[in-house]
């Protein structure tokens, strides 16, 4: 195990080096000023001001310098302070908003989890039949559709038509405790979910007809145990390996890929606060939001790794 | 087909369903509604006053601005739905549009403020008067008034600010460009500024929000920082959180020295909750589905939406204003073949304005702008609007051929070859369809044009047109851009005029006189002479006759091109009264709600 922690290490530290490399060489690319981006139109007038915001924020360094000084710093749990929100430490933004799009990440793949493993489960189990087609056709319809456009249309129904539930914004759990809380998670949750549970059903169910061809099973089913038993106590367990990556994967790929989701519902979590801080080429808050996404994924999927052996004893012992 | 087949084809029929439910709403092109609601809402309105204030021009839709009737009520809060979040509420640091400028007029109050006329008065100071040569104003300040956290209001708070202010990010470029040069206490109340040259406009420049705007130059210099979020005034509101881009909290301000014009102590409201919304259809759908309790916006499509939603029973109230703001972009004439007016002027022959506007979904909502004011400015001018060249194909490609067949071309090119440029706009959708229909119209000329169609981000699409790199000339060509405000005519066209290069400014005869504002880097002697002459007089009919001439020239020279005046908005619940025809402390009629900028302190729940 500590060999498997070891290696898991050194791939975390090899893939962060990579990662904050190429993003601040990449953001460096972008066009655009960070210190117009502060002063606006009105501010450049002021040329000797503009240079001095420039120099203040060690723009005037060469590029490798300053990556060299901004890693010299984030080694020490130093990821600066945002350009444009001044004051603001990197890390007390990733601090704050992380929890938010973390939330937002379980929920997303709690609800897909929860409907597509009855869904993967009938669909394997009853293949071929008229089950199997509806939560395919369903399915289907769940890929077909971006997530954005899953969002305007709970929105419209929820929000608008129906009036359940808010169309935007955050309520915090800690200002407005737990039911008012999940009231604005739960729509942009759903949006982020479907396609999730779509991906996650098909492999369910593509895993289980795998598993229910299995000598094992047909013994099982020999013996005279239950269908349902069969098939969540003897199918589903050897199934899931498959399962448990893409969820690995996935939450990961959430972390950084709730961006529009958050966008459109103004939820303050880490993908609104990075577009932001592209559109103001805030270059500390992207190089930030982008290692913290980057540590998430890596450990998240160690994680997944190690759970493996929880889920197959064949794995541990090899 | 077989069973399995047909469900399939249910399920590919539902999902259709679905994303047309979705979309739905959004695109119907239903634009000819008329601001019913707030008609009804205000028809009781009829205010003396108000029936000087001009008239509308044909086709404009602007809601009338009158006071709202009825018993004035203290208490509740309500909830505002804004475009984008405020990066932070310091007036002389942080660059402020207008939703930010929502929330800092909540916490700030200006030293002047526009009426409903354009005029401008006073509002913490009592009056400002200037010199006779208008190199120097005096200004006294209203008494008792004090900021949130009890500290007095003098004059030396506001010689104090002014050391603040000289190197504000926001206020440096404002105090340039006011010729600001010194500002002394000369009294406990009374201030006396000092300008560097005449400039008999300069109370525009306090009302606005970098040098306009009362902080605390004490709080600002110890923490300026921490000022961002925690910000002190002396307005109607305090600022009780802030939860970046998610919530800011303002609450009543209890000690408020301002009242309406009955005497009642401002403000109405004991809570406001600021909350930016980005999404300009979840901004909308926030207001119908009473996640919020007002919203602005900016954008033509979504006041078409907007008036639907009115149409189909919203209870809705929308106040909307299509000022002297303009759509359309500049060509950087220092680079050919934009140096060659021919060229220019051919382009504006050939961009069919009622088109991109309908392509804006701005059809119905948004007049086609000929220059710098709206029609019921008064400062617009019919005989700039006459000059203005029209969408004329024929005069277009006429112009283009004759610069084509020239064989002293600006741009290097053999005589025959078309001439290529850069068209740049950001990438909003409606911006792009535009785009598209002026590129349609060019590749009608039969090859004469090569456009080469960018779209960057705001911020790069700002900063290639900036050209810090290369001395702010830029290296854009045709680019999209806005113009004008309600501010008084010379402080966006002074800036504008100016100089774009040392170079220029040198050959002028005008060395040091240099703006990188000028984004179409088009420098014309006579339109700067008559921008400058404007801020050396009161005179309102000299100062019309200059700034038509300097229209005139536009029209002539064509440096920009035009599309429609934008249009904007404030949607409120029916039962939120007091945005339109707030009070300046004097009783005249406020300038409402331009740019979809509300003043909330008068506002009060029916």
């Amino acid at each position: 195990m500590l060999k498997i922690l070891g290696q898991r290490l050194l791939r975390l530290l090899a893939t962060l080096f990579a990662v904050t490399f190429l993003s601040f060489f990449m953001t460096s690319l972008l066009p655009g000023d960070p210190a117009v981006a502060i002063l606006g139109e009105a501010g450049v007038q002021n040329e000797e001001l503009l240079n001095q915001v420039r120099e203040d924020l060690g723009l005037n360094d060469p590029l490798p310098v300053r990556y060299v000084n901004w890693l010299g710093n984030a080694v020490q749990g130093d990821l600066g302070e945002s350009y444009i929100n001044q004051g603001q430490s990197v890390s007390g933004t990733i601090v704050q908003r992380l929890p938010v799009t973390a939330q937002l990440a379980f929920m997303a793949i709690g609800l897909a989890v929860l409907f597509a493993v009855p869904i993967g489960v009938l669909g394997a189990y009853r293949q071929g039949r008229w089950q199997d087609s509806v939560s395919s056709a369903g399915v289907q319809v769940a890929l077909a559709v971006p997530n954005f456009i899953t969002g305007i249309f709970l929105i419209w129904l929820f929000a608008v038509k129906l009036q359940w539930l808010p169309a935007s914004n955050w309520n915090r759990i800690s200002d407005k405790g737990i039911v008012e809380n999940l009231r604005t998670a739960i729509l942009p949750a759903t949006a982020l979910a479907l396609t999730q549970m779509a991906i996650f059903s098909r492999l369910v169910r593509s895993d289980m007809i795998a598993t229910l061809q299995e000598n094992y099973i047909l013994s099982a089913r020999a013996k005279g145990l239950k269908d349902r038993y069969v098939l969540f106590r003897h199918a589903l367990r050897p199934s899931s390996l498959s399962l448990a990556t893409i969820v690995g994967i996935n939450f990961g790929a959430l972390l950084g890929g709730t961006v529009i989701i958050e966008t459109l519902f103004a939820i303050p979590g880490l993908g609104f606060r990075l577009i932001n801080a592209i559109s103001q080429r805030d270059i500390l808050v992207i190089q930030g939001i982008t290692v913290s996404v980057a540590v998430g994924y890596v450990l998240i999927n160690t994680i997944v790794d190690l759970f493996y052996t929880v889920l197959d004893p064949r794995i541990r012992r090899s | 087909m077989n069973k399995q087949g047909l469900l399939k084809l249910l399920a590919l029929l539902f999902s259709m369903g679905l994303i047309a439910a979705a979309c739905g709403g959004s695109d119907d092109g239903d634009t000819g509604a008329t601001d019913t609601t707030e008609a009804e809402a205000e028809e009781a309105a009829t205010d003396d006053t108000v029936a000087e204030a001009g008239t509308e021009a044909e086709g404009d839709n602007d809601t009338e601005i009158v006071p709202s009737e009825g018993e004035r009520a203290y208490g509740g809060s309500i909830a505002v739905g804004l475009e984008a979040e405020a990066v932070g509420l310091r007036p002389w640091e942080d660059t402020c549009s207008s939703p930010c400028y929502n929330m800092m007029i909540t916490i700030y109050d200006k030293l002047i403020e526009q009426t409903v006329d354009g005029e401008y008065e006073g509002w913490l100071l009592e009056s400002i008067e200037p010199s006779e040569d208008f190199m120097s104003w005096v200004g006294v300040l209203r008494p008792g008034v004090t900021f949130h956290n009890g500290t007095e209001l003098t004059a030396q708070t506001i010689a104090d600010m002014f050391i603040v202010q000289q190197t504000g990010a926001a206020s440096a470029g404002q105090i340039s460009s006011a010729n600001l040069a010194d500002v002394q206490a000369t009294g406990d109340l009374e201030v006396t500024y000092t300008l560097s040259q005449a400039n008999s406009a300069f109370p525009a420049f306090l009302a606005r929000a970098p040098i306009g705007m009362v902080f605390d130059p004490a709080l600002a210099t110890e923490d300026p920082d921490g000022y961002a979020n925690a910000p002190v005034g002396t307005g109607p509101f305090v600022v009780e959180s802030r939860d970046l881009d998610n919530e800011t909290v303002v609450v009543r301000n209890e000690n408020y020295w301002g009242t309406d014009p009955e005497g009642n102590q401002l403000p109405f409201l004991d809570q406001i909750s600021f909350r930016p919304i980005p999404d300009e259809g979840t901004r909308l759908d926030a207001l119908l589905s009473g996640t919020v309790n007002a919203f602005q916006t900016l954008r033509q499509g979504t006041i078409r939406d907007a008036r639907a939603a009115v149409e189909e029973g919203a209870d809705v109230t929308l106040l909307e204003f299509q000022g002297n703001n303009t759509g359309g972009g500049h060509f950087n004439v220092l680079v050919p073949p934009f140096d060659d007016k021919r060229v220019r002027n051919g382009l504006v022959h050939l961009n069919p304005q009622d088109q991109v506007i309908e392509a804006l979904g701005g059809t119905g909502i948004s007049l086609p702008a000929t220059q710098w004011f709206s029609p019921d400015s008064p400062w617009y001018s019919e005989k700039v609007a006459e000059a203005w060249p029209k969408f004329d194909f024929n005069r277009g490609v006429e112009l283009i051929t004759e610069y084509v067949n020239d064989p002293a071309r600006s741009d290097g090119k053999a005589v025959g070859e078309p001439i290529s440029f850069e068209q740049s706009c950001p990438p909003d959708p409606t911006l792009i369809a535009a785009t598209q229909v002026i590129i349609e119209v060019y590749e009608q000329t039969g090859g004469l044009i090569e456009a080469e169609v960018t779209n960057y981000d705001q911020q790069t699409h700002i900063n290639y047109a900036l050209g810090a790199e290369n001395g702010f000339v830029g290296e854009h060509g045709a680019h999209c851009w806005r113009w004008s405000s309600e501010d008084d005519p010379s402080v966006n066209l002074n800036p504008a005029l100016a100089p774009p290069t040392a170079e220029i400014a040198e050959l002028a005869g005008i060395p040091g006189v240099v703006s990188p504002l000028n984004f179409a880097n088009w420098f014309d002697g006579e339109s700067f002479q008559a921008a400058v002459g404007a801020t050396q007089t009161d005179d309102f009919a000299a100062r019309y006759a200059l700034y038509e001439t300097i229209m005139l020239r536009i029209a002539e020279e064509t440096p920009i091109w035009y599309s429609g005046h934008t249009a904007t908005a404030i949607g409120t619940d029916a039962n939120i009264l007091g945005l339109n025809g707030w009070h300046l402390p004097s009783g005249s009629i406020g300038v409402g709600f331009p740019n979809a900028e509300g003043r909330w302190a008068e506002v009060w729940l029916g």
